[in-house]
């Protein structure tokens, strides 16, 4: 097998996946740094994001990409909502509470898809498209938007992470809640900020999902393992780790299938979290939280 | 297709409704299939066949003294675990006398072990072709009205030989469908017919790639990829992928691969070189009954599966009657009702067979996917045919022997 070969048909599209897994991971790691817990509902809240996303493109005829600021919008308004029907009052209940209830908020979400949506599988764009080619790689202009939405996003999202008042509040907050409430955080504002933030990128997240494959109402549902060993992988509560965590997973995942019988595929996720959750619990990046 | 999602909400929800407020008398059966999950585009036209079934018996008399019949319409969402839920929640909380469905094999293996063959509830599959569900210890309680795929992988196999297929790479999904397809094309492709198969490789479902393992399966030159999937999951990932990086030349599917989701999706356009199978009743007058009474109720009579799910519920309700509605007679009476013998009852005539069966007098359903004359393990032989993409949706290209 050549390299480009190996570029083309295991590279390529393992970062692609990567990105994608990325997107996810950051709200997760996000919302474990500050809420200190793990929210299961996160891979249904992409599948929402997508199905907004098909929404304005059948009903306004818009091209997929247009349709995007929409689905992020809608889904952290979202995740918001969900934050202050449900979770807010767990706040003050063992954590394992909360994260039973987004099990549940993860079920009531597919349902709302399947309701409104149907359950056939629907693309953004009807047919097929065939790669380009530079210089011998083989990528779709999909591909390429895909990565360099979630370069962007990450990026924006680190500046203001580091740089911001709010974002810094947000990093205050998730190092000790109780010390940054005494300097006059308002913690019910970080909480909104970050349900925004991870509602935001679980849109993106599902909406490539849905434009590099197909939208069904269990896509997201399925991408939640590979998600959360990426945010382990990188270091819980590190949003660089999931990046990187995100692209590793990706990466492994098609590049598996070399050694490994393709059944197996799906495992290698599994794979990568437990040998993480053993020999180096904190991460690559040394997470801040576990 | 959303006005028939919405068609049967509307009638899930009336089902919840009867179901709710149950006349002491009422019978009900179980309608589990696939409503969500990897075939959720076939299921709608499946549960409405067997809701026809339904409707057609409660028009003509009911069961017993005019006993109405009930559905109850379960999701299996094509996997073990929903299947054995829905099961569950059939048999215990809804007491049905029994079941047709589900849609799956993977969850008719797991409903039958774990909750209808422990409580003795005759199940009945439309679709459920694995060949492992011949072998099941059922205590005669499982049927089925689609012959297993044991027979439609070597059917399969002997027409792509005949058509001059000669090199071919095989991926299945891994679960029992696809397992037992792909298992039977083998073992007559190769073994049988000295056919080559350059690779042979399982996937798992609900992957966002599938390059890599098409890249493999690529590797040996063939220039078919012959796919055991279900045209509404990762079937329809990978044959998109692979027509996009162009892989293969030549696609070939099995009964699940015929979904109108590949063509919606994918676009006929790109389908001219995609052919797959499935079961098809032979032509009989039974079928143009059906046909005619479907199409009546705005059904596609050629919708798959279509046929078989209208035989299991009508032949399950032929069941019930027989026995007196009990649940215990079941597994008996389905074999008497449809062995050869007796007077034939065609789709529809619900009224016909209530009276003769009051009378003592046999009966022999003759369904309009076949006769459903069931051997020792419920299981029915098969005829299928051979469909390529046309403008207008699947056409027929050939019968298969």
């Amino acid at each position: 097998m050549d390299f480009l070969e190996l570029l083309n048909f295991y590279v390529i599209p393992g970062i692609v996946i990567g990105s994608i897994y990325a997107l996810g991971a950051v709200g997760i790691t996000l919302i474990f740094a500050i809420l200190r817990y793990a929210h299961l509902a996160h891979g249904d809240l992409a599948t929402l994001g997508a199905f907004v996303a098909l929404a304005v493109v059948s009903g306004l005829g818009v091209s997929p990409l247009a349709a995007l600021p929409v689905a992020i919008v809608a889904t952290a308004a979202v995740a918001v909502g969900i934050d202050k029907v449900f979770y807010e009052h767990l706040r003050e209940r063992p954590k394992i509470v909360t994260v039973m209830a987004s099990l549940g908020i993860a079920l009531m979400i597919r349902s709302v898809v399947q309701v409104f949506w149907g359950v056939d599988t629907q693309t953004y764009v009807r047919g097929i498209v065939r790669p380009e080619d530079y210089f011998g790689l083989r990528i779709r202009d999909r591909e390429i938007y895909t990565v360099l939405a979630m370069l962007l996003l990450v990026g924006a999202l680190q500046v203001f992470l580091t740089r911001s008042k709010w974002g810094k509040a947000m990093r205050a907050m998730s190092d000790n809640p109780n010390l940054a409430l005494l300097s006059g955080i308002d913690n019910k504002k970080v909480v909104v900020l970050t349900w925004v933030i991870a509602g935001g990128l679980c849109a993106a997240a599902g909406f490539f999902l849905g434009l590099n494959t197909e939208l069904k109402s269990l896509m997201g549902w399925s991408m939640l393992l590979p998600v959360f060993a990426a945010a382990i992988l990188g270091g819980v509560g590190r949003v660089e780790g999931a990046v990187l965590g995100g692209l590793i997973v990706g990466v492994a995942e098609e590049l598996s299938v070399l050694w490994i019988p393709s059944e197996y595929k799906a495992g290698m996720a599994f794979v990568i979290l437990l040998f993480m959750l053993l020999v180096r619990p904190t991460g690559l990046l040394r997470g801040k939280v576990l | 297709m959303k006005t028939r999602f919405l068609a049967l909400a509307g009638g899930l929800m009336a089902a919840t409704a009867l179901a709710s407020v149950p006349a002491k008398a009422d019978v009900k059966i179980g309608l589990i299939g696939g409503v969500s999950g990897p075939i959720a585009a076939m299921a709608p036209a499946m549960i409405d066949a067997s809701q026809l079934a339904v409707q057609q018996v409660n028009e003509q008399g009911g069961i017993g003294d005019g006993e109405k019949l009930v559905a109850v319409v379960g999701d299996s969402a094509c996997n073990p675990q929903n299947g054995t839920d829905a099961a569950t929640k059939a048999v215990n909380i809804e007491g049905v006398a029994g079941i047709v469905g589900p849609h799956c094999s993977g969850a008719v293996l797991a409903a039958a072990g774990s909750v209808t063959i422990p409580a003795g509830i005759v199940m009945i599959t439309p679709s459920g072709t694995s060949p492992e569900i011949t072998s099941l210890e059922d205590k005669g309680t499982v049927f089925r009205t689609v012959p297993s795929d044991d027979y439609q992988g070597r059917a399969l196999a002997r027409t792509m030989k005949d058509m001059g297929y000669e090199k071919v790479a095989v991926a299945y999904l891994n679960n029992d469908y696809g397992t037992g397809l792909a298992n039977a094309f083998k073992a007559e492709f190769v073994d049988e017919l000295k056919g080559e198969i350059t690779q042979f490789a399982a996937h798992e479902d609900a992957k966002a790639s599938y390059r890599s393992n098409l890249a493999e399966l690529a590797k040996g030159g063939a220039d078919t990829l012959v796919i055991f999937d279900y045209g509404d999951g990762s079937g329809l990932t990978m044959l998109r992928q692979a027509l996009e990086n162009g892989f293969f030349e030549k696609f070939v599917g099995g009964d699940g691969m015929k979904s109108e989701a590949i063509i919606s999706e994918l676009g006929a356009e790109n389908l001219g070189s995609f052919v797959s199978s499935s079961p098809v009743g032979a032509k009989s007058k039974s079928l143009d009954v059906f046909n005619e009474a479907f199409k009546g109720i705005g059904g596609d009579p050629d919708a798959i599966f279509a046929t078989t799910s209208y035989d299991a519920a009508f032949l399950m309700a032929l069941a019930l009657e027989k026995a007196g509605g009990k649940k215990e007679g079941v597994a008996a009476a389905m074999l008497e009702v449809s062995n050869g013998e007796g007077e034939p009852i065609l789709p529809g005539e619900w009224k016909k067979a209530k009276e003769l069966i009051a009378a003592g007098s046999a009966i022999d359903y003759k369904g309009a996917a076949g006769d459903h004359n069931f051997d020792a393990n419920g299981d029915v032989p098969g005829t299928y045919a051979l469909w390529e993409v046309g403008s207008d949706g699947f056409e027929l290209v050939t019968e298969m022997k």
